[in-house]
C-alpha cells in the first residue's frame, strides 16, 4: 500500500522559480521515508505541496490514496504536519494551542481533553502547559509544535526539518515519538539536513538536490552506489556528498 | 460551523488575555469621544433639530462598528502572516471558504459586539437610546460584515498583509472622518455630499442617526440599505477571490 505517491511532480512559484521539477517517489504505509537536501533544494516545497498547502503546477500526488485537489479537507484529517517554521499562536498559552489545534479539526472535548493531558506529559510540557509561546524556547516550542502534529491521531506525519537547530536530548526525545508512531503502524515523511538523523530514522532517504530527485534507496543501498561499505556508518553522507557534489 | 465557533472562542480567549488593551479599546476610547465630543462639546454647539450629541453619538457608534472588524479580521490575517497562525488554519480539515467564513463571522461578531457596548456608553453617558432598534440592528449587522469583507479584500490583495495594512491605514482616517461620523449627511453641500455616497460608512452612520432620532435629518432607509447592499455584494466575490488567490497555495 502506497500512503504518499508522487509523480512527475513540478512546482513553480509565481515569482517563476523553479523549485521542484520532475520528482516522482513511493513512501509505503508504514515506512518513514527522509528527504534530505541542501537549503534550497526544494524540501519544503515538496513538505507543502503533501501538506495540501501548495497545489503542483504539473505532475499528480496522492496521499493516503487520495488526490489533494479533490480530498484536501479529508487529507488534513488524516496527516499531522510539523512545518519548518513555528506557527504556535501567539496569544494562547501552550495548553490552549493543543486545544484549539484539537478544535480546529473538528474534535469533541471528551476526545481532545485527555489526549492534551497525554502529550503534554509525554513531551515534558506540563510545567510550560499555562505559559504564554511568546516566552518559550526554541526547543520547547518544537515540543509543542510535535504535540500538536500527534495528538489528532494522524496516519501521516510529514515533519519539515522537525529537529532542526534543537538540543541532543530534545532530538532523541522527537525520535522516540516517531519510533513509536511508526511501530503503531504510521507512515512518516521528514526532510532533513542531518545525514544521521536520515541515517539512523529512516527506512528509505531520498536526495533532492536543485528540485529534482538525485538518489533514493535505503541506507544501505545508497552506501553501496557511493561504493562503502554498507555495513560501516556514514553511507548516507558519502551517497549526499556524492549526488549533490561539490555544493556544499 | 465547528471551526467557525472554534475560531470565535480562540478570539475571545485572546482578547480575555489581554485584557486591559481589550477593555481600552472597546470601552475607555469610544467614552472619551462621547465625553468631549457629545457632552462636553456638543453642549456648546449649537445644531438645528436637537443638540449635536444626538448626530456625533450614532457615528461613534459606526466608528466602533468597524473597528471590531478590523481587529478581529484584520488581527486574525497580520497575525496570520507575522506568526503564520494561517498556516495552523490553513492545516485544520476544513475548506478554504469554511476559514474565510470563519474570520468573517469573527469580523461580525466583533463589530455588534463593540456596537453593543458603544449604545450603552451613548445611553449610559448622553441618555440617548435608539427609537427604532430593528433598524439599527440591521444597519449595524450590515456595517460589521461590510467591514469584515472590506478588511479583508485590503489586506488579501497586496502581494502580504503587511503591504494591505498600509493602505489600510491610509484609507481608514479618511474613511472614518469624511463618513459622515462626526455630522450628518444633511449637513454637507456638494461636492462633498457625493464623494461622501461613496464611503461605506456614510450609510452605516447615517442608517444609525436614522435608528436613534427619525425626527431629525437622515438619509432615507432606502438610500442607506441599497449603499449597504450594493457594497457588500460587490465584497463578497471579491473577498472570495481575494481568499483563495492568495491562500490556495501558502507561500507565505
Amino acid at each position: 500500500m502506497t500512503a504518499v505517491f508522487v509523480d512527475n511532480v513540478a512546482f513553480v512559484y509565481p515569482s517563476g522559480v523553479k523549485a521542484v521539477e520532475g520528482l516522482s517517489m513511493r513512501v509505503r504505509h508504514g515506512e518513514v521515508y527522509g528527504l534530505l537536501g541542501l537549503n534550497g533544494a526544494g524540501k519544503t516545497s515538496v513538505i507543502k505541496m503533501l501538506a495540501t498547502l501548495l497545489r503542483p503546477t504539473a505532475g499528480n500526488i496522492r496521499i493516503l490514496g487520495l488526490d489533494p485537489r479533490e480530498n484536501p479537507a479529508e487529507i488534513k484529517r488524516r496527516i499531522g504536519v510539523v512545518p519548518q517554521e513555528n506557527n504556535l499562536d501567539t496569544y494562547l498559552d501552550v495548553r490552549q494551542n493543543l486545544i484549539f489545534h484539537c478544535r480546529y479539526a473538528g474534535l469533541a472535548k471528551t476526545v481532545y481533553a485527555p489526549r492534551v493531558d497525554e502529550w503534554l506529559a509525554l513531551l515534558g510540557l506540563e510545567g510550560k502547559a499555562a505559559e504564554s509561546v511568546l516566552r518559550l524556547s526554541g526547543g520547547t516550542k518544537r515540543k509543542a509544535m510535535l504535540a500538536k502534529a500527534f495528538i489528532t491521531g494522524p496516519e501521516l506525519l510529514i515533519l519539515d526539518e522537525p529537529t532542526a537547530g534543537l538540543d541532543p536530548d530534545v532530538r532523541a526525545l522527537l525520535w522516540d515519538r516517531v519510533g513509536e508512531f511508526r511501530r503503531n503502524g504510521g507512515t512518516v515523511f521528514l526532510s532533513t539536513h542531518y545525514l544521521e538523523e536520515a541515517e539512523r530514522l529512516c527506512d528509505r532517504v531520498g536526495i533532492l538536490h536543485g528540485g529534482r530527485l538525485v538518489a533514493e534507496g535505503t541506507a544501505a543501498e545508497l552506501a553501496h552506489k557511493a561504493g562503502r561499505d554498507a555495513t560501516q556508518p556514514g553511507g548516507v553522507e558519502a551517497a549526499f556528498r556524492r549526488a549533490v557534489g561539490g555544493c556544499q | 460551523m465547528k471551526f467557525v465557533l472554534a475560531l470565535l472562542h480562540r478570539n475571545a480567549t485572546a482578547d480575555l488575555a489581554a485584557a486591559k488593551l481589550t477593555t481600552v479599546r472597546m470601552l475607555v476610547q469610544p467614552a472619551i469621544y462621547l465625553f468631549v465630543f457629545g457632552y462636553v462639546v456638543g453642549g456648546m454647539l449649537p445644531t438645528q433639530g436637537g443638540g449635536y450629541a444626538g448626530i456625533m453619538a450614532p457615528g461613534i457608534v459606526a466608528i466602533s462598528l468597524i473597528t471590531g472588524p478590523f481587529v478581529s479580521v484584520g488581527g486574525g490575517v497580520i497575525s496570520g502572516y507575522y506568526f503564520r497562525t494561517m498556516e495552523e488554519w490553513l492545516l485544520a480539515p476544513v475548506s478554504l471558504r469554511a476559514i474565510l467564513a470563519a474570520l468573517v463571522f469573527g469580523g461580525l461578531c466583533y463589530g455588534l459586539a463593540g456596537g453593543a457596548v458603544v449604545a450603552v456608553l451613548v445611553w449610559g453617558i448622553l441618555g440617548l437610546a435608539p427609537q427604532n432598534v430593528g433598524y439599527m440592528v440591521l444597519t449595524a449587522t450590515a456595517g460589521a460584515l461590510l467591514f469584515s469583507l472590506f478588511t479583508l479584500v485590503l489586506l488579501l490583495v497586496p502581494e502580504t498583509p503587511d503591504k494591505g495594512q498600509e493602505v489600510f491605514s491610509f484609507l481608514m482616517m479618511p474613511m472614518t472622518f469624511f463618513g459622515c461620523t462626526f455630522y450628518s449627511y444633511d449637513m454637507l453641500g456638494a461636492p462633498f455630499s457625493y464623494l461622501a455616497l461613496l464611503l461605506p460608512t456614510t450609510y452605516i452612520a447615517e442608517g444609525l442617526r436614522a435608528a436613534y432620532s427619525p425626527a431629525s435629518p437622515h438619509m432615507e432607509a432606502g438610500a442607506v440599505l441599497a449603499g449597504l447592499s450594493l457594497a457588500t455584494a460587490v465584497l463578497i466575490p471579491l473577498a472570495d477571490w481575494a481568499f483563495r488567490r492568495r491562500l490556495r497555495d501558502f507561500t507565505w
